[in-house]
């Protein structure tokens, strides 16, 4: 092989695991390979990989059943969030751009809660459903950013629910367990603020599906429970043991 | 019932008995088939194999020719040799009467 492609084989198998990675270089090594049968040996291996991830439903809920339509119905929560700030701060009206067009403070404030919380869940869900592909659930989650560039508010408005739900994905990813009290202290008080919104006829129809990932959290957390330990707080829990 | 790759993996790595690794059944593969074999579908169908049962796969010893790196070696299952052979049995059964069958069996008797 020739000695100068072996840094370009060595690093296209980072995209392998790092086991496979020494035992694919090592089998290069053995079979004195060309660059090009290499690359194409390292390419073949990581597109078989990638795909067979796809083959589990998991991927398909990330990024078409909980990242699309969450970051579609997020920013419009933004857009709706921003719309009322600016009516009640600055007295500008955007028109078909918020619920009702005449939330005060109050349900500012749970729209803002709502917000973060939804964003936030849907972070986590869609960073602990399925970790490998998560580029591909955040380049579905980009998409419906198009169908808003011609919002009234800047982009940026739009965007008021990305910080919550990069830490929601970020801590997913992670793997980060939620104790089972916490998670249901969590989802109820999103129904809560979601039913008092609705009744104040301050919230879209379409919205509740945001109520999904909070639950799902619930769920979630109750499947992993240690034999049915449910410690409010997982550092008390886990000094408590 | 086995498809046609994991059975030629199977039977060669059989074959190949404590040599049987990536490389080796590679080749040995591409020698008796006449195709290529990338590494890619060796890999995932030795994966797959393995999440059956039929297969049990693990690190070797690194060796320097492999520039200190490990080989992963491959040993068919008894569960693996039962799926080869009912794979075999029913090729067998169902190539009966085949017209390239008779024409073969006409030819050597």
């Amino acid at each position: 092989m020739n000695a100068s492609a072996w840094p370009l084989l060595e690093l296209s198998t980072k995209l392998l695991d790092p086991e496979e990675r020494e035992v694919v270089l090592g089998d290069l090594l053995e079979t004195h390979a060309t660059a090009w049968r290499g690359l194409l040996d390292i390419f073949s291996l990581v597109m078989h990989r990638r795909a067979g991830l796809w083959r589990d439903p998991r991927p398909w809920v990330a990024g078409f059943v909980v990242a699309l339509p969450s970051s579609y119905l997020l920013m419009g929560a933004s857009s709706s969030v921003t719309c009322t700030y600016q009516r009640l701060m600055h007295h500008r009206v955007f028109v078909e751009h918020s619920p009702t067009g005449h939330e005060g403070f109050l349900l500012l404030l749970c729209h803002v809660l709502l917000l973060i919380a939804w964003s936030w869940a849907a972070g986590y869900t869609v960073g602990s459903v399925s970790r490998r592909t998560l580029w591909a659930s955040v380049v579905l989650a980009a998409v419906p950013s198009l169908n808003f560039l011609c919002a009234p508010v800047s982009g940026l408005c739009l965007l008021l629910f990305l910080p919550p739900a990069m830490l929601g994905v970020w801590r997913g990813w992670q793997g980060s367990r939620i104790s089972f009290r916490a998670a249901s202290v969590f989802a109820l008080t999103v129904t809560v603020l979601m039913i008092s919104a609705w009744t104040n006829d301050a919230l879209w129809i379409a919205n509740w599906a945001l109520l999904c990932p909070a639950w799902y959290l619930v769920a979630r957390a109750r499947r992993s429970r240690p034999n049915g330990g449910d410690g409010f707080w997982p550092m008390r829990h886990a000094r408590a043991q | 019932m086995l498809g046609e790759f994991e059975y030629v993996l199977i039977t060669t790595a059989a074959g190949l008995g404590e040599n049987a690794y990536g490389v080796a059944i590679r080749d040995e593969i591409e020698a008796s088939i006449q195709r290529t074999c990338s590494m890619g579908a060796l890999y995932t169908t030795i994966d797959r194999l393995e999440a059956k049962g039929l297969l049990k796969t693990w690190v070797g010893d690194a060796t320097p020719q492999r520039g200190g790196r490990g080989k992963r070696m491959v040993r068919v299952t008894p569960h693996g040799v039962r799926a080869a052979k009912q794979f075999y049995d029913s090729v067998l059964r169902i190539s009966r009467g085949a017209s390239w069958v008779e024409t073969r069996m006409g030819g050597t008797s």
